[in-house]
């Protein structure tokens, strides 16, 4: 999976999942501050990415230190290199 | 001059009253209902506790600052006559606005609140006792399953899902926890935007300062209307009919 299909498909879950705008979805973008997630946001968010890309994220530590949607592109990429 | 004046009158009056009223007042309240608890149902207690606290929040809030502070209360209820009860979502800009659901014409509701209300001596043991839920002192399971429970009893609750109150009069991100026990449970929504108490008083500050607080409780959103919304789509939907009715409060856009 390229890093750009992982970006398509990230948005995705965002527009599908939130209905949140295209516009609104860079890497830049803070996800709590900008898109208005809470924790239990989150929950729903982690699971819709593992439906997405059919991995398991739900235990995974690194996930508390993702604030940006940067973030998340690089987290599922590592995530997919290391499988 | 005759401005800082005016000032220092209005705040040396109230504050001497507000701290006889609280040091007197609501231990008294408390005292009375506390003698009577073990002889009523624990319902009729926790009631008495929460009309208790309303007496409280129109005392602190209409009685004492009067005439330097003015309250005018809106309901913009047009769609439905529900009986309820309600979640009433509330935006959070000043410590009064606890104190102010007391203008709802609703006897039974149980707020949402943060830990600093509970950790207020006498008042914060009268919260306890109204049932108040600590929000950030439970899990969420718990938090749902209380909620709903005081919903399906014909209670209404209150909550103020920014979290923390708003340092510059913006409406802040929602949290969701109140809005996923509307989509489980199913009763109306019910908007309630409160302005111009930012300074009565401004976060960081105890110094009140004059002003006319506007509450307009504004339609009921039926379950009917949300019921397919996603948690952060429905929060988000509600941020925006405030923020919207906020602006014409504040005379930031026309009606």
């Amino acid at each position: 999976m390229t890093e750009q299909e992982i970006i398509q498909l990230t948005n995705q879950v965002f527009e599908e999942s939130f209905e949140i705008e295209k516009e609104l979805l860079k890497p830049e973008t803070n996800i709590f501050e900008d898109l208005g997630l809470d924790s239990l946001d989150v929950v729903d968010l982690v699971v819709a990415l593992q439906e997405k890309f059919g991995v398991k994220i739900r235990n995974d530590e690194r996930i508390k230190n993702i604030r940006s949607l940067g973030d998340i592109y690089n987290f599922i990429f590592k995530l997919k290199e290391e499988h | 001059m005759k401005d800082f004046f005016k000032l220092f009158i209005f705040n040396l009056i109230f504050y001497s009253f507000f701290i006889t009223f609280s040091a007197f007042g609501i231990p008294f309240l408390a005292l009375i209902i506390a003698f009577q608890a073990p002889f009523i149902s624990h319902r009729k207690a926790m009631k008495k506790f929460r009309r208790a606290i309303a007496w409280y929040g129109i005392g602190v809030c209409r009685i004492l600052p009067f005439p330097f502070v003015r309250i005018s209360y809106k309901d913009f209820e047009t769609s439905i006559n529900h009986p309820g009860p309600f979640i009433f979502i509330c935006n959070h800009r000043s410590a009064s606005d606890p104190f102010l659901m007391a203008y709802l014409p609703y006897e039974e509701v149980i707020q949402v609140v943060n830990i600093w209300p509970f950790k207020i001596p006498v008042l914060g043991f009268a919260a306890k006792c109204a049932g108040y839920l600590s929000v950030r002192e439970m899990a969420f399971e718990d938090f749902v399953k209380k909620t709903i429970g005081h919903l399906n009893d014909g209670i209404s609750i209150a909550a103020f899902p920014e979290g923390t109150r708003s340092a510059d009069g913006s409406v802040g991100q929602f949290h969701s926890s109140i809005f996923r026990v509307a989509l489980k449970s199913g009763y109306p929504i019910v908007p309630i935007c409160i302005t111009g108490n930012e300074n009565i008083p401004a976060r960081g500050t105890l110094l009140l300062k004059p002003g006319v607080i506007k509450i307009h409780k504004l339609n009921s959103i039926t379950y009917d209307k949300y019921k397919d919304f996603s948690p952060y789509k429905l929060k988000n939907q509600i941020r925006s009919i405030m923020m919207d009715h906020i602006k014409i409060m504040e005379n930031k856009r026309d009606a």
